[in-house]
């Protein structure tokens, strides 16, 4: 009798090494590009941070973006259900259920939800879902040229995602909110 | 800071439905507090029942149109989300509009019941079967106690709601703390109070003092409820984490402050609250005689509506600045 392979839930998440990353915007551009993101409102960012006093200056980069929390605060007060969670992570916002309320813009810690201008719903990163459903890698990751980014599942030991994670020192953002953020920055 | 998503229509609801829910509990009260077997307060009683559906009809209106897709609303009633409160509220906001219309209708009496038949254009109303005309015939002046108190539970369900709605976002901390549901009932019932006090007074028959009695004690304890919860509110925010404590700088020296001392703690709370106490001296201190002053009591229930706008115009605007970042 054949074997047949059990597959273990995916759980996808993103690692971050913002010290790689250059302030290009590749990663917004390539955004835009391939999900149609309308003029005035973001699906990604970079949030630039100075510190320090002449002559001893430090600039940050933090790439910005929806964190895929574990438990979206984002999803819970959606009144429709048009927010709505896949069952390998991704946050994403149905547009034929949204009535625009609004509501999960102000429920997001992270502000990654826009208000689209055109269609009037929400709006949000996917992790481009529907590449990573056919087996690519988002667009942000994939353009990023400094390799900033890594897309990967959590629960696949083999992933590159999975090994940084068991390696390396890293961070989430505002933990303190409770909603379980899935982007993780490493120090 | 991000720009705010939610502005004045959302303001105006948040004012709206609290007045309506205001209106309802004080005129409830009244109905279901008796005198030799009738309602002690009939006149505020009757007010609050005719005032009540309307401010929260327009609230719910100005609701919709805040909606990215207005013609889509109706797929709130279509999905039940018991952990979104928007969904919950939005099933209190309906209940508690016909229960208040049906309350309004046990308060008409039998010829405005009548009159208002009469407006229905003769076309539609042959069409009405007979049922339901002889249930628009039917005096409901003896279920009015019921349905005030079966209004209670809902109309402060409405009142609380509002500031749930804020309240229950843990990603903004001006709201993210467990006073601001009260301060939004304690709020919305004394602005349905007030409003009650200006439209007695508005009213051809002169007002009886047991009446303004009646309203200003129930005014006076919900202000300082409000004062009680206020209060707490800053004390421990600024004793909290440094979130919270930077989302009150919002009104402890942000943009907000002036509106916040002035308008709202100064002019639309404690000001009323002071009047109020100058004209009930005589009752709380027993000495000298009870007098009814139309002028300072329309003032302080004028007053008392402006401080509940602007509780609401800084709650909205100043805590969505407000984050972790």
């Amino acid at each position: 009798m054949a074997t047949k392979s059990v597959k273990t839930a995916q759980r996808y998440a993103m690692v971050i090494d913002a010290k790689k990353c250059i302030n290009c915007k590749a990663c917004v551009v390539a955004c835009k590009a391939e999900n149609q993101v309308p003029l005035g409102v973001f699906r990604n960012w970079i949030d630039e941070e100075t510190s320090g006093e002449y002559p001893h200056l430090r600039m940050s980069f933090d790439p910005e973006q929806c964190h895929h929390c574990a438990d979206p605060s984002c999803v819970r007060v959606c009144p429709t259900g048009a927010s709505w969670q896949r069952e390998d992570g991704i946050v994403l916002v149905n547009e034929d259920d949204c009535i625009g309320c609004k509501y999960c813009i102000i429920a997001c810690p992270y502000d990654a939800r826009y208000h689209n201008p055109e269609t009037h719903t929400v709006g949000k990163c996917t992790f481009c879902s529907h590449r990573v459903d056919r087996g690519e890698l988002p667009a942000c990751v994939e353009t990023c040229p400094s390799k900033v980014r890594v897309f990967g599942d959590l629960n696949d030991p083999k992933s590159q995602l999975h090994q940084l994670l068991a390696t390396r020192r890293y961070e989430v953002k505002n933990p303190q909110t409770g909603n379980g953020p899935q982007l993780y920055y490493l120090l | 800071m991000r720009e705010p998503v939610w502005e004045f229509l959302i303001v105006n609801y948040l004012f709206l439905g609290g007045l309506s829910a205001g209106l309802y509990f004080a005129s409830a009260l009244a109905t279901w507090i008796q005198e030799d077997g009738r309602s002690a307060y009939p006149r505020i009683a009757r007010w609050g029942a005719l005032l009540a559906p309307w401010p929260v009809s327009l609230g719910s209106a100005l609701l919709v149109l805040d909606l990215g897709k207005p013609m889509r609303f109706w797929k709130i009633f279509f999905h039940f989300r018991w952990r979104s409160p928007m969904s919950i509220g939005s099933w209190l906001l309906v209940a508690f509009t016909f229960l208040s219309l049906a309350y309004l209708w046990s308060w008409l009496e039998q010829d405005e019941r009548q009159s208002l038949q009469a407006r229905i254009p003769g076309k539609i109303r042959k069409r009405i079967p007979a049922r339901v005309q002889r249930w628009l015939d039917l005096d409901a002046s003896l279920w009015r106690r019921n349905l005030a108190m079966l209004g209670f539970p809902i109309a402060v369900g409405v009142g609380i709601y509002t500031g749930v709605l804020l309240g229950a976002v843990q990603a903004r901390p001006f709201w993210n703390t467990n006073l601001v549901a009260q301060m939004f009932l304690f709020s919305a019932l004394s602005s349905g109070t007030a409003a009650l006090v200006v439209a007695r007074l508005m009213d051809r028959e002169p007002v009886e003092l047991k009446e303004m009695r009646f309203l200003y004690s129930m005014d006076i304890t919900l202000i300082v409820l409000e004062l009680f919860i206020v209060l707490p509110y800053l004390i421990h925010g600024e004793l909290s984490s440094l979130a919270v404590k930077e989302a009150l700088a919002q009104v402890l020296g942000g943009p907000f402050t002036i509106v916040f001392w002035l308008f709202f703690m100064g002019i639309g709370l404690l000001l009323p609250l002071a009047i109020e106490l100058y004209e009930f001296k005589p009752v709380i201190l027993g000495k000298g005689t009870f007098h009814i002053q139309p002028r300072w009591a329309l003032t302080a229930g004028g007053l008392v509506l402006f401080g509940g706008y602007m509780l609401r115009y800084i709650f909205v605007f100043a805590g969505q600045a407000t984050g972790f970042r």
